[in-house]
């Protein structure tokens, strides 16, 4: 095992920093390309969801929460056993994983992280609007975002009339929108008023009652939408819970419990999306990652650096994309996290650079105030 | 002044009040003392509910976990069983019942509607059963009377109470060279220090750093539930020495003297005085009861009361009350669905909660459907107000209440659930149309959109009714 090295990259034959010239791609496909972000709260834990195998240092900072049984990515990686259909896309170079990752963001905070995790910036409550939102306004992509959750996403803010599906237990007869909408004047009234522009342009299919505890009939209506050509381009679902700082346990731990729920979402987008799922990209997002050491209570405490999982058909092929930083103490982030050796923000850039058919310069400076991001889209996905 | 005010800073009016001809002065004189608790039904202790709360993880970790290792569906059916005999289906309903019936009768709504703010500043977000057993009393017993206190003292209460220490970790926080420490080879776990400083008190404007959490984890150590293999962590809370960190600690460039117990009321006293801590809590309070972005001229105010008051509650309460009278005709602020349900409720006399004798709860079979209605429609609205995800508690952002859903399920709550509220007795259109005179300057134009089902009374035409009204932006908005 030699992951304590540095700069190595396990699945790469060049270097991940190249930034080479992006090709003007002729956008052979007009298909629609779809990018799905799923928002991991509390702080996931990327030496969880994605072990690096053989570690000796980690078991003995982890006596309680080792997995015995992972599944295998290569002769560095394992997977949780709880994110099966991960393994399973592996198979076809539909799953990858960028390791030793994060948001340039320190500060251990869930609510600041969060914020930052959101608007992609770095001093929290700054910004107002999300890097998703800003993504789509640039590439000029307007109300093509679908949030899976009763409040809408910080994440999808900045670009006018986005969607949300977590539909209420009885029919809403939308005529009443009608009755009241020319009562909304002025400044102060424009937020809700566009809202109500939204609702009144909703496909049937999401007007029907359900019930909204139920994971997968959300996530299956909005593989339903995804798939529709004239549908959204962008889904946002949100997930919490990781904030495991007790009982995170093993393999089925706390922690467990919520990859689980990932494994379910990425299950059925699979499932349903059929061939659109080709022209899909699913991303995680977290805060942040979390402590090497276990603590007091079994869990562990906030850290730095983390884990992308990553499926779709625009993955370039399955590889664990990492500048592996080590985990010895010198190693670690402030002597006690996994150091985060990519800004994950890059591969958020270039993620919407495939997906919105963007320069990925462009997308940069327009999103990201020009902020020094690689472009790893030739790396990661197929353009 | 127009009508708003009693909406901005309260509930609106009922049909039986009338408006103030001092409005200033009528909101003001609420504040001096703790209204008593009006639900005639049953108000049980913090204590209590805590020891149901026991009896609830003991019996379920300790004995149906073992008894039932090897059969899922005996388990299942046991520990619904144990949910109903210890109430852990129950409690919550009626808490939101006690809540719900005190925003609506309260003779000082205003003194209620900080109690709703500072249960959400001090927020216990989702976890474990603290929502089923713990968030209602805790509001009642740790917040409420600590609201004609300073802001200090309120402070140290929800710092040591047991919701708070259960909430954020602190019992599983040991010192490293406390005997203990030492002994289990346990460390700190920094999750309620954390958000001590950063919600609770001086909020990141402060720039602590990693080191200053360790450091007041540090001090914090040794507050935790006293653990029985009866109780197990449900016992009260309690200063353990030996969990505790021995040595000087340093917070925010402030030296601490090893000193056990004492260390916690002086880095509380140092943090809740701290100026930053002032400027944060008072802009949170703007914020909630004037507008999104308070601007300097409304928060200065605030804090030089309370500066001026040693951090009186009752004077910063006052302060905030004579900002959001001033700014009351310039500002517009969103409510979020549980404030505007409360309204609807006192404005509408709406036929909920249940009455005490129905919320009667005999621990032998579920809680029933009408038991169950205010809490679903919390829930389905998007405000269940003791789940909160995270510690900081729900928004007081507008942009964090409008999305297409959430607006929706207003909708749908005023045109489908809030008919089955209505009186019998208050059925008729001049009903309607004498509460909208009572709360409205603009009642004339309101009224005229609900011209068309003047002669229907029917649910249907109630639905339509109540869904234009509620949704107006003068409903939505004070």
């Amino acid at each position: 095992m030699n992951c304590t090295r540095r700069n190595f990259l396990i699945g790469g034959s060049t270097t991940l920093f190249l930034s080479g010239y992006f090709p003007k791609i002729s956008f052979a496909s007009m298909q629609k390309k779809n990018l799905i972000i799923i928002s991991l709260r509390g702080g996931m834990d990327g030496l969880t969801a994605v072990p690096v195998i053989g570690d000796k240092r980690l078991r003995k900072l982890r006596k309680k929460l080792i997995l015995e049984d992972v599944l295998n990515l290569n002769s560095d990686f394992g997977l949780h056993p709880k994110l099966e259909i991960f393994h399973k896309l592996w198979q076809t170079n539909q799953a990858a994983f960028v390791h030793a990752t994060n948001i340039p963001y320190t500060g251990r905070s869930h609510f600041d992280g969060q914020n930052l995790m959101e608007t992609g910036a770095h001093i929290p409550y700054k910004e107002k609007t999300g890097w998703l939102g800003r993504g789509l306004l640039a590439s000029n992509i307007i109300g093509k975002g679908l949030a899976i959750s009763l409040p809408m996403p910080l994440l999808l803010r900045g670009v006018p009339q986005n969607n949300n599906f977590f539909p209420s237990p009885d029919f809403v007869e939308t005529n009443l929108i009608d009755q009241i909408y020319n009562e909304f004047k002025g400044e102060h009234n424009e937020l809700i008023k566009s809202t109500l522009d939204t609702i009144r342009q909703r496909p049937l299919s999401m007007q029907i009652a359900t019930d909204s505890d139920d994971r997968k009939k959300l996530a299956l209506e909005a593989a339903k939408q995804l798939k529709d050509q004239s549908g959204p381009r962008v889904a946002v679902f949100d997930l919490d819970g990781f904030d495991t700082h007790a009982a995170q346990g093993g393999v089925d731990g706390a922690h467990a419990d919520e990859l689980e729920e990932v494994n379910k979402i990425v299950t059925i987008l699979y499932e349903n999306l059929g061939h659109a799922f080709d022209n899909t990209l699913i991303l995680t997002l977290t805060e942040f990652g979390r402590t090497i050491k276990q603590n007091g209570g079994y869990g562990t405490e906030h850290g730095y650096g983390s884990a992308i999982l990553m499926a779709g058909g625009l993955l370039k092929k399955s590889q664990v994309y990492t500048e592996w930083p080590g985990l010895k103490k010198k190693e670690l982030f402030e002597g006690r996290d996994l150091n985060s050796t990519i800004d994950s923000r890059a591969v958020y850039n270039s993620a919407m650079s495939v997906c919105f058919n963007q320069d990925p310069e462009f997308l940069r400076k327009e999103v990201f105030w020009g902020d020094e991001l690689p472009d790893l889209s030739q790396e990661l996905f197929k353009i | 002044m127009s009508l708003k005010f009693y909406r901005r800073v309260a509930f609106g009016l009922s049909p039986n009040d009338k408006p103030d001809k001092d409005p200033l002065n009528w909101a003001l004189n609420q504040l001096d003392t703790i209204p008593n608790l009006l639900w005639p039904g049953i108000i049980p202790t913090e204590k209590e509910l805590r020891k149901k709360y026991g009896e609830w993880v003991y019996g379920d970790r300790e004995i149906l976990r073992k008894k039932f290792k090897n059969d899922k569906h005996a388990y299942r059916k046991a520990k619904d069983e144990l949910r109903i005999k210890t109430g852990e289906r129950y409690f919550e309903l009626n808490e939101h019942a006690i809540r719900h019936y005190q925003t609506k009768y309260s003779k000082q709504p205003v003194f209620e509607r900080f109690w709703l703010f500072w249960g959400n500043h001090f927020a216990i977000s989702e976890k474990d059963f603290l929502a089923e057993f713990s968030t209602g009393p805790y509001q009642r017993e740790i917040i409420r009377p600590n609201m004609v206190k300073t802001f200090e003292e309120m402070v140290q209460s929800v710092t040591t109470s047991w919701c708070m220490i259960h909430h954020l970790d602190n019992s599983e926080s040991f010192g490293p060279n406390s005997k203990k420490g030492m002994e289990w080879r346990e460390t700190i776990n920094e999750n309620h220090a954390r958000e001590l400083l950063e919600l609770h008190t001086v909020s990141p404007n402060a720039g602590y750093t990693q080191d200053d959490v360790i450091q007041l984890a540090y001090i914090m150590t040794g507050w935790a539930h006293k653990w029985d293999r009866k109780n197990l962590e449900t016992g009260d809370i309690w200063f353990d020495q030996e969990m505790h960190q021995k040595g000087d600690k340093i917070v925010l460039g402030v030296k601490y003297k090893n000193d056990a117990k004492r260390e916690l009321a002086k880095v509380i006293h140092d943090l809740a005085t701290h100026p930053i801590c002032i400027k944060f809590v008072s802009t949170k309070l703007c914020r909630h009861f004037i507008t999104d972005e308070p601007t300097e001229d409304m928060i200065n105010p605030v804090i030089e009361a309370w500066n001026k008051s040693n951090g009186s509650l009752i004077e910063i309460h006052k302060a905030v009350i004579t900002q959001a009278y001033k700014h009351n005709e310039n500002t517009h602020k969103f409510h979020p669905p549980e404030i505007w349900f409360m309204q609807l409720s006192r404005m509408f006399d709406l036929n909920i909660p249940l009455s005490p004798e129905k919320m009667n709860y005999s621990f032998s079979s579920k809680p029933n459907r009408r038991q169950r209605q205010l809490s679903w429609i919390l829930r389905e609205i998007g405000h269940s107000p003791y789940r909160a995800k995270q510690p900081n508690g729900w928004s007081d952002f507008e942009a964090d209440w409008v999305s297409p859903e959430l607006l929706l399920r207003r909708f749908w709550f005023s045109s489908v659930e809030l008919p089955i509220l209505v009186k019998s007795r208050n059925r008729s259109h001049d009903f309607i149309l004498a509460c909208l005179k009572n709360n409205f300057e603009d009642h004339e134009n309101m009224a005229s959109l609900i011209e068309n089902f003047r002669f229907g009374t029917l649910d249907y035409d109630l639905g339509q009714k109540y869904g234009v009204i509620c949704n107006l932006p003068g409903v939505l908005k004070a």
